[in-house]
């Protein structure tokens, strides 16, 4: 069983980038009127980027052919900990959640890092609004996961995941918190309304605008591993909205769950077509108000445990 | 004992013979000798009781009002002395090649090296001194030894400015501990810190005067917020190595009084818990706030340390409010964490001040904005400057995140008998991965500025001297126990398992019981986590650089087309910290001098910014308000003979009252 979860786990790691993308840009494309390019578009794309021979600019040193791999890397070890479906995940062990937040943070930190060794004020630019976002984002996530851990009494990403209980606050508190791992990733993987990946001014980029001078190879690693980290909030997510349990009915939670990450996807794609992106300075309310979504599910997570005390 | 005693003895003939000896070079030389001999002996003398060996006493008799010094090395000096020792020898070595123009001039450099023994002397009695009056004494030497080494380069006069703040900043935590110490004595009537705990195990009104007022004195020498101003300016005018020691090693005395509290204590209330935990947190947040928006490298890492000390305090409040509620897992994460974290802090804050002592050394200067570029010329200062800045934004498979993870995981302890607390602690926990998000950004931002990019100022890119083996080397054992912390952190938690257990209670705490107290299989798990993740970065390099296309294909970095970038066209400094500094634009002060262009035809403008520590502005603020209220008040009071003369005579009978009446 365990085994077939795992490799059930590589597969929609591994392949779920390449869909994921390929789901949004096809309902972008059928909202604006066009057929759109096919869902494993990006596949050929990143096939195409590996084979080319990269150009360096003269400025870079060893740090930028260094970073994409970091990033990589740290991305692929904190999938370990990730549930797609709640009750597995690869690796889990208490506290796994701060390993998953901090090995991410190793590669944003790289990425920044592979961003200011080009000497460029866009990259420059990128890495200081990928910065700030994204400490931003880190206390609303840490709160989400407290107040999980406070409703779950479980200290692993798998075990917090599973509902509990049937009652109506607790259904209510998921699908709130499944709402702020959705305004988290829409921010750490530069979706609209935090960021435009189609933009075409550099001066409005964030994530985009970090791998100006990037190519060949290291493109197409760091935009793996972009794609990668969206997969792994979106199975956040779907775990966290999954009805069924491992235990009862395997199968259906597996289906039910790469549903959802499908779900997801769609769900960005419709956000990206439907809202224009935010100003920069509405960036950190944006991330408040997830925040205060958070802070209320807390209060009513202990409410609640005091009344069934 | 008698080996602390030995080495005690070896610090004070190097000291002397340092200052006695004529030239230069025998003066460092016996200095660094005997340095290394006292290391050996109390490293021999400690270590045993650190794993658990017997506790060390020792009493020396001592003339009238003292009676006794009781000397005694129990698990937790033994903790504090293993790592301030060396750490402190390190430095004197760097110090070799940092002042490498000193000892070369004409100038007695004997002087240094003997306040370098001294502060070490200090230690030797602040961790293991059991009188409170033996304590002071210790504490003193301390901090001036701390200050003459600060103000080493006398001649300016900012580093004579900042040598003073520190002095007086250092003095008022005296005073605080003299009246702490006074009111213990008040109720106790000794001075023997054994008398001290049953007067400390009780909750009285004279305890918990007694506990703020220790936590002021050791929050104003660890520099908690808001009694952090003096540290900034010290560390930025003090040479690299004092200020690394002053930071990583200097300064936990502070921490150490914390903890001989705590000790003291046993249990304590819960409200001292929260305030140590309250406090602590803001001065994580704040600390890290303010590295944002530094110009000056020391200055950030400066404002870096007052983050730290604030996420060891998140610890050790954390601690007790296990110990108060009976909770050994939170207590022993709390603790654990914190201490662990001290000596973290230490490891890395040293090897950046070194690494920031070695770039000024190289480039002349301390100013961020400046720099650009190093990465290509400091071949070995890069490479340490970066591991180490990782490790101080606590990431994975460094140090600091292990002490990190185990604060982490003890506050997200699911603890019911906190009741309404139960919500707070999630929220310290966002907090802590704020304060990390925040620092992740600070030190991108410190070492894209420093190493990335071209060379902001052309005049610095041609000035090579060698990176210097003296400097080097403290920097590269630095390092290593920065990664075997990160790598084996059974190895760590086995280092904090004595101290941490005698804070729990426990003073023979057993392995089996300590790892007990971890939850199941934490740490195994993270290692094997932190192992996974060099495994997959190995595997991954190695697969991009054997299988992938490789290239030497050069060209200018994409300017959107523009075709004549030039170095100061890259992003600064201030401009990569302003969408964060925006949303705190409340909190921050911020100077501003602005000569915009206007006109027809204008002429050239200026703009600049200046964040300022908004707590010392304030201070500044009211103490010149203070005067001129004092002024006020004294221009009130009526210049007649008949006034005076009345109040005199008040005085005077007050006086002879007192006098009488005792």
């Amino acid at each position: 069983m365990n085994i077939v979860l795992i490799l059930f786990q590589l597969a929609i790691i591994l392949a779920g980038p390449i869909y994921m993308i390929g789901i949004i840009n096809r309902v972008k494309s059928l909202w604006a009127g066009r057929r759109g390019p096919r869902l494993n578009q990006s596949w050929f794309d990143l096939l195409r980027l590996l084979r080319k021979t990269p150009v360096y600019s003269v400025v870079t040193s060893w740090i930028f052919p260094l970073a994409p791999i970091v990033i990589l890397a740290s991305t692929i070890t904190a999938s370990l900990f990730v549930p797609l479906v709640p009750g597995f995940a690869p690796y889990s062990f208490t506290g796994d959640f701060v390993a998953f937040l901090y090995l991410l943070g190793l590669g944003k930190v790289f990425l920044m890092l592979g961003a200011l060794d080009t000497g460029s004020a866009f990259e420059g630019m990128g890495a200081s609004r990928e910065a700030t976002y994204a400490a931003l984002a880190e206390p609303v996530i840490m709160l989400t996961l407290g107040t999980l851990i406070l409703a779950s009494g479980h200290m692993s990403f798998s075990d917090l995941v599973i509902p509990q209980t049937d009652a109506v606050t607790s259904v209510l508190i998921r699908i709130a918190l499944a709402a702020v791992m959705f305004i988290v990733l829409l921010i750490e993987t530069s979706r609209v309304p935090a960021d435009d990946p189609t933009t075409h001014l550099e001066l409005t980029m964030v994530h985009e605008v970090m791998i100006l001078d990037h190519s060949g190879p290291e493109l197409a690693i760091v935009q793996y591993a972009a794609g990668i980290k969206m997969v792994l909030l979106a199975g956040l997510i779907s775990a966290l909205l999954n009805p069924f349990s491992l235990e009862h009915l395997p199968v259906l939670a597996m289906v039910v769950s790469v549903t959802l990450i499908a779900l997801v996807a769609v769900l960005v794609g419709l956000t990206e077509s439907l809202t224009a992106r935010l100003r920069f300075r509405a960036i950190p309310l944006f991330t408040f108000a997830a925040f205060l979504i958070s802070m209320i599910c807390l209060v009513l997570v202990h409410s609640s445990q005091g009344t069934v005390q | 004992m008698n080996l602390l005693y030995a080495g005690t003895m070896t610090l004070g003939m190097g000291a002397i013979l340092s200052i006695v000896l004529p030239v230069n070079r025998f003066r460092v030389g016996v200095n660094l000798v005997a340095q290394f001999l006292a290391c050996a002996f109390v490293l021999t003398a400690v270590l045993p009781v650190l794993f658990g060996g017997e506790v060390l006493v020792s009493t020396l008799a001592w003339s009238y009002p003292v009676e006794q010094i009781d000397f005694e090395i129990n698990s937790v000096s033994a903790f504090f002395l293993a790592f301030s020792l060396p750490m402190t020898f390190l430095g004197s070595i760097y110090a070799v090649g940092y002042m490498k123009n000193d000892i070369a001039s004409k100038r007695h450099v004997g002087v240094h090296f003997a306040l370098l023994a001294m502060v070490q002397i200090s230690y030797l009695i602040i961790y293991s001194v059991q009188n409170s009056f033996a304590f002071l004494v210790g504490w003193e030497i301390a901090a001036l030894s701390a200050w003459l080494l600060v103000i080493w380069d006398h001649r300016n006069q900012k580093i004579r400015f900042a040598g003073f703040n520190y002095l007086i900043s250092t003095h008022l935590s005296l005073l605080f501990l003299v009246s702490a110490f006074t009111v213990v004595h008040g109720v106790t009537n000794s001075f023997q810190f054994a008398d001290f705990v049953p007067f400390f195990q009780k909750p009285s009104i004279q305890r918990s005067i007694a506990f703020v007022l220790f936590l002021t004195s050791f929050g104003l020498k660890s520099a908690f917020f808001p009694f952090h101003t003096w540290l900034p300016r010290a560390h930025s005018a003090a040479p690299a190595h004092v200020s690394a020691l002053m930071s990583g090693v200097i300064h936990k005395a502070g921490l150490f009084g914390i903890v001989k509290v705590i000790l003291m204590m046993g249990e304590p209330e819960l409200w001292m818990g929260w305030t140590l935990l309250a406090v602590s947190s803001i001065s994580a947040f704040m600390g890290i706030l303010y590295t944002l928006v530094q110009r000056d490298i020391k200055r950030l890492l400066g404002y870096s340390s007052t983050e730290n000390v604030g996420i060891v305090g998140i610890g050790f409040g954390l601690g007790c409010l296990g110990l108060t509620l009976h909770q050994p897992t939170v207590a022993a994460l709390g603790f654990g964490g914190g201490l662990l974290h001290i000596l973290n802090h230490a490891l890395f804050k040293c090897l950046l001040f070194y690494g920031a002592g070695s770039i000024y050394r190289f480039t002349h200067t301390i100013d961020l904005e400046k720099m650009g570029g190093l990465l290509k010329v400091m071949k070995w200062t890069g490479p340490l400057f970066l591991l180490g800045s990782l490790a101080s934004a606590a990431l994975p498979p460094f140090n600091a995140f292990i002490s990190e993870f185990l604060i982490y995981a003890g506050l997200l302890q699911s603890a019911p008998e906190l009741k309404i607390g139960q919500m707070a602690l999630p929220l310290f926990a966002a907090l802590l991965a704020f304060v990390g998000g925040l620092s992740a950004m600070s030190i991108t931002r410190a070492f894209g500025l420093m190493f990335l990019g071209v060379p902001r100022a052309p005049e610095f890119a041609g000035d090579h001297s060698k990176e210097n083996i003296w400097m080097i080397f403290p920097m590269v054992l630095h390092l290593i126990g920065i990664v075997i912390v990160g790598l084996v952190p059974m190895l760590a938690l086995r280092l904090v398992q004595a101290p941490a257990g005698m804070m729990l209670g426990d003073k023979n705490i057993t392995t089996e019981k300590w790892l007990g107290l971890m939850p199941a299989s934490m740490l195994q798990s993270v290692t094997f986590v932190v192992l996974t993740f060099v495994a997959v970065l190995a595997v991954l390099l190695v697969a991009r650089f054997m299988l992938l296309p490789k290239s030497n294909r050069r060209h200018v970095t994409w300017g959107c087309g523009y075709t004549l970038p030039n170095a100061r066209m890259q992003y600064s400094g201030s401009s990569f910290s302003f969408p964060m500094v925006a949303v705190f634009r409340d909190i921050l002060k911020f100077w501003i001098k602005e000569d915009l262009p206007n006109g027809v035809f204008p002429k050239d403008g200026s703009y600049s910014t200046n964040c300022v520590d908004s707590v010392e502005q304030s201070t500044f603020q009211f103490l010149n308000r203070g005067e001129l209220i004092i002024h006020k008040g004294l221009s009130r009071i009526p210049e007649s003979m008949g006034f005076s003369f009345g109040i005199g005579f008040v005085g005077l009978i007050v006086l002879v009252a007192l006098v009488l009446c005792k």
